[in-house]
């Protein structure tokens, strides 16, 4: 039982110096938590715009609308180009007063609809496509809107798909964010267990001298800067999960404005685990460096 | 117990502390190792106690050929060997008891069981009354018999002093060589350097004189 009590008496041992020092101990964790919240929190902002993407985005569609004057002639003519083409997974013709009912029933402009001399809305079509692949859909668009008698060609996927882009391109940042940080956590706890060891430079060498052997010496240092990392992840998850919080009751008096629900969607309990342990190894990884790095000056004891 | 074989020892810079020294230590003897400052003394104690590792040659302490041991066998060595250090090494942020408990606790012993070995080597040094004190409370003489607590505390087979009666006056002088006899007594080998010819005398112990990194002839 030698082993556990020399583990238990390094973690004590750790636990001792973080408490001998309060204030310069909760400056620390404090200032690491602040370097690890901030891709906490890059990646709670990620999560919630990916939520409110994937309840935006539809089947994605194109919507083909036919000149003012096109006859049912041009509109079998069109229906059938349109159908021909392998990309195509339905094609749903609106007619023009179809359209005009469907516009006076979901708005409020029927008067002014009313007070018009004719119908101003034209014919069209709403084609579901196969594939979201935006070059395809472009080759399909272009070539719709070259049809005689086709007005406009209007994709609506093209909105989704940049967000899609630019949802992926934050998970990039995210990632290129979390990985300089957690450099920066483990050289800062590096450097506050170096600084740590150079103070008790003396004990560290009478240690030796009476048998200490390097792991011996490494070990408590090795708690020292594990418990810091948890600590200070622990204290970050809390820190993001109260700034997401209020972010969220922000939003959530912007939401009654736009038709989606926009909400701040936090990182799941295992994913929070995963950032204090994370956390804690960034930190064993920093103590590891920096007793390393010092023992090495110590060199054979003398 | 202890076995040099044509041991040199050369330092970084190139000051050769050591040349060709071969000299046998038994089980329980008591040698005393006499010299200038100067004659290499403190390096043949460091080699024999695995503090040090010779340039040229063999030692062999406790059957263990230290030149050809690792890192950490090297430190298991030194935990099986008490070492009196010249410049005494105390640590002087914490208390007597501390000081002598620190070879224990590197060896991960219980609680209860330090707290009994540190007393009982205080206790043979008398210091057990001052078990609380902070080594800048204590005398001169009571910093070395300290040390020697610490020496003492993990009952090694081999007691190590490096001067131990350096900068005493000769009462406690004579009296800190009685306290290494009584440990010779019990069986333990000792082996210690000094220029007390007097005290030397007085122990009547073999002596192995070095000169220049020598051993006299």
């Amino acid at each position: 039982m030698t082993w556990l009590r020399l583990h238990r008496h390094a973690l004590a041992d750790a636990l001792r110096r973080l408490a001998s020092q309060p204030l310069a101990s909760a400056f620390s964790i404090l200032v690491l938590a602040v370097a690890i919240s901030l891709p906490v929190l890059a990646a709670v902002a990620l999560q919630s715009a990916g939520t409110v993407a994937a309840s935006l985005e539809t089947e994605p569609h194109v919507n083909v609308f036919l000149a003012l004057d096109a006859t049912d002639d041009d509109v079998r003519r069109i229906a059938e180009a349109l159908r021909s083409n392998p990309e195509a997974v339905s094609v749903k013709f609106i007619s023009r007063a179809q359209a005009l009912e469907e516009l006076k029933a979901t708005t409020h402009l029927a008067e002014i609809l009313d007070s018009l001399d004719g119908n101003p809305l034209p014919h069209a079509f709403t084609v579901r496509v196969r594939t979201t692949d935006i070059a395809k859909l472009n080759e399909a668009r272009d070539a719709w809107s070259k049809l005689p008698k086709v007005d406009q060609v209007a994709a609506d996927f093209e909105w989704s798909e940049r967000l899609a882009q630019w949802i992926r391109f934050g998970d990039t940042l995210l990632a290129t964010i979390a990985l300089v940080l957690s450099a920066a956590v483990a050289f800062i706890v590096g450097h506050l267990i170096r600084l740590q060891v150079v103070s008790q430079r003396e004990e560290i060498e009478v240690s030796q001298l009476v048998g200490a052997t390097a792991s011996d010496v490494r070990r408590p240092f090795l708690y020292h800067g594990l418990t810091q990392g948890a600590l200070a992840g622990a204290v970050a998850i809390g820190g993001a999960a109260a700034v997401a919080a209020w972010l969220g009751s922000q939003l959530r008096a912007l939401t009654p404005t736009y038709a989606a629900e926009w909400k701040m969607v936090f990182l799941s309990l295992p994913a929070c685990l995963a950032v204090v342990a994370i956390a804690a190894a960034l930190g064993l990884a920093g103590a590891w460096w920096a007793v390393g790095r010092e023992l090495r000056r110590f060199g054979q004891a003398p | 117990m202890i076995q040099f074989s044509s041991v040199a020892k050369r330092y970084e810079g190139g000051l050769e502390a050591l040349r060709g020294v071969s000299v046998e230590i038994g089980a329980g003897e008591m040698v005393a190792v006499t010299g200038h400052s100067g004659a290499g003394k403190s390096t043949l104690l460091k080699l024999a106690a695995g503090l040090e590792r010779a340039t040229g040659g063999t030692v062999v302490v406790h059957g263990q050929n230290v030149g050809a041991l690792g890192e950490t066998a090297l430190a298991m060595l030194r935990r099986r060997i008490g070492f009196v250090f010249q410049d005494h090494k105390l640590l002087f942020d914490r208390s007597a008891f501390d000081n002598v408990a620190l070879p224990l606790r590197v060896s991960g012993l219980a609680g209860d069981e330090i707290g009994r070995r540190v007393r009982a080597a205080l206790d043979k040094v008398g210091l057990l009354a001052r078990e609380r004190a902070m080594p800048v409370a204590l005398s001169g003489g009571e910093q070395q018999r300290l040390c020697i607590a610490r020496a003492i505390v993990n009952r090694p087979s081999i007691l190590i002093a490096d001067e131990p009666t350096g900068n005493l006056d000769a009462d406690y002088a004579k009296a800190i060589l009685e306290l290494f006899q009584s440990f010779h007594r019990v069986g333990v080998t000792v082996l210690l350097s000094t220029h007390d010819e007097a005290g030397i005398e007085r122990l009547g112990c073999r002596r192995v004189a070095l000169v220049s990194g020598a051993i006299a002839p």
